[in-house]
């Protein structure tokens, strides 16, 4: 069973490596019959790593430490549940994931873009087989799960405890289906550069695949930060982690495709630069990649240090970046530029918008490079830690995000900013309310936490705003606006959500950052701790086992006004198999805001030392990450971007929700 | 062979992806998207004319720029496929011979085609060589789980348990033997010394019948000889143990273990006589002076000392021996109510818990003295 997975895995990659000459050389010299290879050989490849991966799976599963990948991280006695997800928790596995949902991508392209020009949908697909055979070769040089050993032990070397998490079963994926989504505008872009042929229907088709994986990988940015929230122990959402930063990069550029993209569908404008917006975006993604796996980082999430690997994928890097770009600045002057636009427009706040999340990209870039280049020249060990990034990222996001409401309100080609303007007059009103309202009432200090809940709320009201004027509220009676609205385009609706969840992620982070309430100290049991105008009482400590791990469990009593709301756990375990400790922290929702404890040293007398946090509106974070997806979800649903149907688009003109199911 | 059979219908499978799609004529090409998307834009336009986010002169304006991109893609006039040529048919040929090439020639260096897969619990049930002691007892216990009466199995178990110092294991494997497979002196002198091990040494009333019953198979046999002649020193008759061990280091081979191990204990309990000599006790002269005297009178001396000796421990409870010698003499002097009620003393004050107690506890036992707790 094992060896079939490895053996499949040899045949991806001859199916790759056929993926990514035949139809290539069938588009260039018109020959159907090779352009017709892509789409069974794509969806072939994506089966026999799927099969490859099942039985990696499978392994785990059956806990077959005759495969030395499973020996290395796995543990007879973990949960099922994490045996599975152990799959992709280590370097070799991560990378059959990637690839997994590489082919995955190339296969759906393949069985969903029967209406695509047959020499584009050709060319994109060696461009991804491409990627897939370079990716492949790595795996099965540098880094294959499929070793054996002859003489297998009788236990696992267990998984990193931080890992054993159900965290680990979601991040990665939706991560790597964020990242390697963006394999396929990135191949998009660099087959429009081979054909020379650029218009509305590749925009068209680019659209939804950026939309999807910009959904995937807010997502998974999201899951990581409450993933890291919730188990490192610290209570930060967000550390400016090198990590982090690499798949923060790819979605800033990924949003600034996004919106280029919408340009370039509606007005044929911008097509040039979204291209390279496309291969930018891609780039960081194996960037990311490169920092992640090569283990030129040293963090919890690098668990790969072996050089070979990186010099390896240092050569994919260049390969891929190196060579997507010689071929933008080749061919790129031979495409046609598009329409025509005034600056105030709608085409204008786009650019606007794609110039300022570029240009945070690149600062995100400088930061998080810098001290590996100061390392490689010098030597020394330096960190750009957050006041650089805060400083830097901060003071442009500023200008973006007070500038979101006016976009969807500008009509395109040429707007009208005072219309606009007056329109978002009473979100103006009541933004600067709920700033006076902050500054009185919750807190009369904070000056940034006053600006900052009036920008939340002037971005939430801006997008209602939206809605109410696209449905016509106030200009024609209820019941006609209700109507209106209930027709409005879904893609209308995504570009509200989405921006109202950026307003409710700002609130959340405006709200922890200047409102928390923090406190240390030496518990007994039986002590009471205020915060917040809560009280916690520390019960006491007790011993417990888990399947894999013994821990000492506090128990912690929660009440406010003298009333109980129920107790809270916090454990400190030890995972025997590597000898290592965890924190498992207390966390407790009230509302949209959470209490966490931390159990710290265990003190002698029986003390411990007890961190506590009050952490107003956290919640808000992450719940407004999964509204930016609601919004991406909605959009992709929209009819309009459904991928080459034109027949069914047209009856659908005028009735959206029908065209839904 | 399954593998084989699984790896060529794979094999069968990739290629095929290749070679149908190159031997199927490829439907006409129908390169028309842009219309569509143009005549989607349109229709669009016409929305968003209806909702007034947009006015009637840029409506104009855009539907004219849109009318102008259709005309130009209207005229963009898909190419003719070109008829094959001969690289095409190279490159066809190539690609499908590439797949199984490619495929068995890595999987030639990469693969072990020869190692069958390895789930814990298969490996459990069927141990190899090779292994560790550990891995290998680990295997054991997990198939005897499964399959508690094989008797065999707990027999070559058993031990190993005792070599590994799990000597409580040891008396239970021990005992399963015996009880599936039959008694054999060498079982039964196993359990005894595991239930002795187990014990800490302590040759208990169980072991000893352990060894009694290897005996009654096989007389003569030195490791039950050899630890019952301990039973009778722990139990005070140092001068039975004594010649129990001569007559085991003189019968046994000259390069038998069992008369090295004989030749030590006498060494070792001849210290601890001599070491017990310093103790207060009966000297060699008072039963030298005891044995010159009238039966009642030696009673009556007797009597007198293990008063004395009861007074002693009264005073200072802390002397295991000492308890073990008082239990003792009350037995010989058939006062099982003084013995009983000494047993009770001794065990308050060592110490419920204690091995002291316990010891006191077994002689006790083996004596026949028995106290209800």
């Amino acid at each position: 069973m094992v060896e079939i997975g490895h053996f499949a895995l040899v045949l991806a990659l001859a199916l790759s490596l056929v993926q990514s000459v035949v139809p290539l050389a069938g588009a260039r010299g018109g020959n159907g019959r090779l352009m017709a290879v892509g789409g069974p050989v794509a969806v072939t490849a994506f089966a026999m790593v799927a099969v490859s991966f099942a039985a990696l799976t499978i392994s785990y599963g059956r806990s077959d430490f005759s495969v030395e990948n499973v020996w290395e991280n796995s543990h007879s006695l973990k949960p099922m549940l994490f045996k599975l997800t152990g799959t992709w928790g280590n370097h070799e596995g991560s990378m059959l994931l990637w690839v997994l949902i590489l082919t995955l991508f190339g296969a759906l392209v393949a069985a969903f873009g029967r209406n695509l020009p047959a020499s584009l949908k050709a060319t994109v697909l060696a461009v991804q087989g491409f990627i897939g055979a370079v990716f492949l070769l790595f795996i099965l040089t540098t880094s294959n799960p499929f070793v054996r050993l002859v003489n297998p032990p009788m236990e696992g070397r267990d998984l990193n405890p931080v890992l054993q998490d159900i965290g680990l079963a979601i991040h990665p994926p939706l991560l790597y289906l964020g990242y390697v989504g963006f394999s396929v505008s990135f191949a998009f872009a660099v087959a429009a550069l081979i054909e020379g042929r650029l218009d509305a229907a590749w925009a068209r088709w680019v659209r939804p695949w950026t939309l999807a994986a910009w959904v995937f990988l807010t997502g998974g940015i999201a899951m990581g930060s409450y993933w890291a929230y919730y188990e490192l122990g610290w209570g930060g959402f967000w550390f400016w982690d090198p990590v982090e930063n690499a798949s923060f990069m790819p979605w800033l550029a990924g949003t600034a495709l996004l919106h280029s993209a919408i340009v370039m569908e509606k007005r044929g404008a911008l097509k040039i630069w979204t291209v390279l917006l496309a291969i930018l975006t891609f780039s960081l993604s194996l960037l990311g990649t490169f920092l992640v796996r090569s283990g030129v980082l040293t963090s919890v999430h690098a668990f790969a240090t072996d050089p070979t690997r990186g010099v390896f994928i240092l050569c994919i890097l260049v390969l891929f970046v190196g060579g997507s770009l010689a071929l933008f600045a080749w061919r790129a002057p031979g495409l046609t530029a598009g329409g025509l636009f005034q600056p105030i427009s709608r085409e204008g706040a786009l650019v606007l918008n794609n110039l300022f999340l570029t240009t945070a990209a690149a600062t995100v870039l400088v930061g998080t490079l810098y001290p590996l280049v100061v390392e490689a020249v010098s030597g020394e060990k330096i960190s750009v830690g957050a006041p650089f990034f805060n400083l830097t990222f901060g003071l442009l996001m500023l200008p973006l995000l007070a500038l979101v409401p006016f976009g969807p309100l500008l009509a395109w080609k040429r707007g009208d900013l005072a219309a606009v303007s007056q329109r978002l007059m009473a979100a103006f009103g009541l933004a600067l309310l709920a700033a006076l309202v902050s500054l009185i009432f919750v807190d009369g200090v904070s000056a940034f936490a006053a600006a900052g809940v009036g920008l939340s709320a002037w971005l939430i009201l801006g997008a209602l705003t939206d809605l109410a004027f696209k449905s016509g509220l106030g200009a024609v009676t209820a019941p006609v606006a209700l109507r209106r609205f209930v027709g409005l385009p879904r893609s209308v609706f995504g570009t509200a959500l989405a921006h109202l969840g950026l307003g409710l992620t700002t609130l959340g982070i405006v709200c922890v950052v200047s409102m928390q309430g923090e406190r240390i100290l030496v518990m007994k049991p039986g002590d009471t701790a205020e915060i917040a105008g809560y009280a916690i009482r520390f019960e006491g400590l007790e011993p417990m086992k888990g399947p894999n791990f013994t821990e000492e469990r506090a128990t912690f009593v929660l009440s406010r006004d003298g009333s109980p709301l129920g107790s809270m756990h916090a454990s400190k375990r030890f995972y025997p198999a590597r000898g290592m400790p965890t924190t498992e922290a207390g966390i407790r929702t009230l509302g949209f805001s959470q209490l966490y404890v931390s159990p710290g040293d265990i003190q002698d007398g029986g003390g411990l030392v007890v961190r506590i946090w009050w952490k107003p509106m956290v919640t808000l974070i992450w719940l407004g990450a999964l509204v930016m997806m609601a919004g991406g979800t909605m959009s992709l649903l929209d009819r309009r971007l459904r991928v080459g149907a034109p027949s069914r688009a047209r009856k659908a003109v005028g009735r959206p929700e029908v065209a839904a199911s | 062979m399954l593998f084989w059979l699984a790896a060529a219908a794979l094999t069968l499978v990739a290629s095929l992806a290749v070679l149908l799609p190159l031997s199927r004529q490829p439907r006409a090409d129908a390169d028309r998207q842009d219309v569509a998307v143009y005549r989607d834009q349109l229709a669009e336009l016409d929305r968003e004319a209806a909702r007034g986010l947009i006015g009637p002169t840029e409506v104009e304006e855009a539907r004219a720029e849109i009318g102008r991109r259709m005309i130009r893609a209207d005229a963009a006039t898909s190419r003719a496929a070109a008829p094959p040529r001969n690289w095409a048919r190279v490159l066809a040929t190539a690609a499908v011979l590439a797949v199984p090439l490619v495929g068995w020639g890595v999987y030639a260096v990469l693969g072990s085609p020869d190692l069958p897969s390895q789930p814990l619990s298969a490996r459990l049930a069927k141990c190899q060589a090779g292994a560790t002691v550990e891995e290998l007892v680990g295997c054991a216990e997990a198939h005897l789980a499964a399959n508690p009466e094989d008797g065999k199995g707990w027999d070559v178990l058993a031990p190993i348990y005792m070599r590994m110092g799990r000597s409580a294991e040891a008396a239970q494997a021990f005992a399963n033997a015996i009880r599936l497979e039959g008694s054999t002196a060498l079982r039964e002198s196993g359990l005894g010394e595991a239930l002795a091990d187990a014990a800490d040494g302590s040759v208990t009333p169980q072991a000893q019948d352990a060894f009694a019953r290897a005996l009654a198979i096989e007389p003569g046999f030195p490791k039950a000889v050899y630890y019952l002649a301990i039973a009778s020193f722990q139990q005070g008759r140092a001068d039975e143990a004594m010649a129990a061990w001569r007559k085991l280091a003189a019968d046994a081979a000259p390069d038998s273990p069992w008369r090295t191990a004989a030749n030590e204990a006498i060494a070792e309990a001849e210290r601890r006589t001599a070491a017990a000599a310093d103790q207060p006790g009966p000297t060699t002269q008072d039963v030298e002076a005891a044995k010159q005297m009238a039966p009642a009178d030696q009673q009556a001396m007797i009597e007198t000392m293990v008063a004395s000796l009861d007074e002693k421990l009264r005073q200072n409870p802390n002397d295991p021996e000492g308890w073990l010698r008082l239990v003792r003499s009350y037995v010989v002097l058939e006062r099982k109510d003084a013995a009983r009620e000494a047993v009770v003393r001794a065990v308050a004050a060592l110490g419920k818990d204690s091995d002291a107690a316990r010891q006191v506890n077994e002689l006790a036992a083996s004596l026949g003295v028995t106290t209800t707790e």
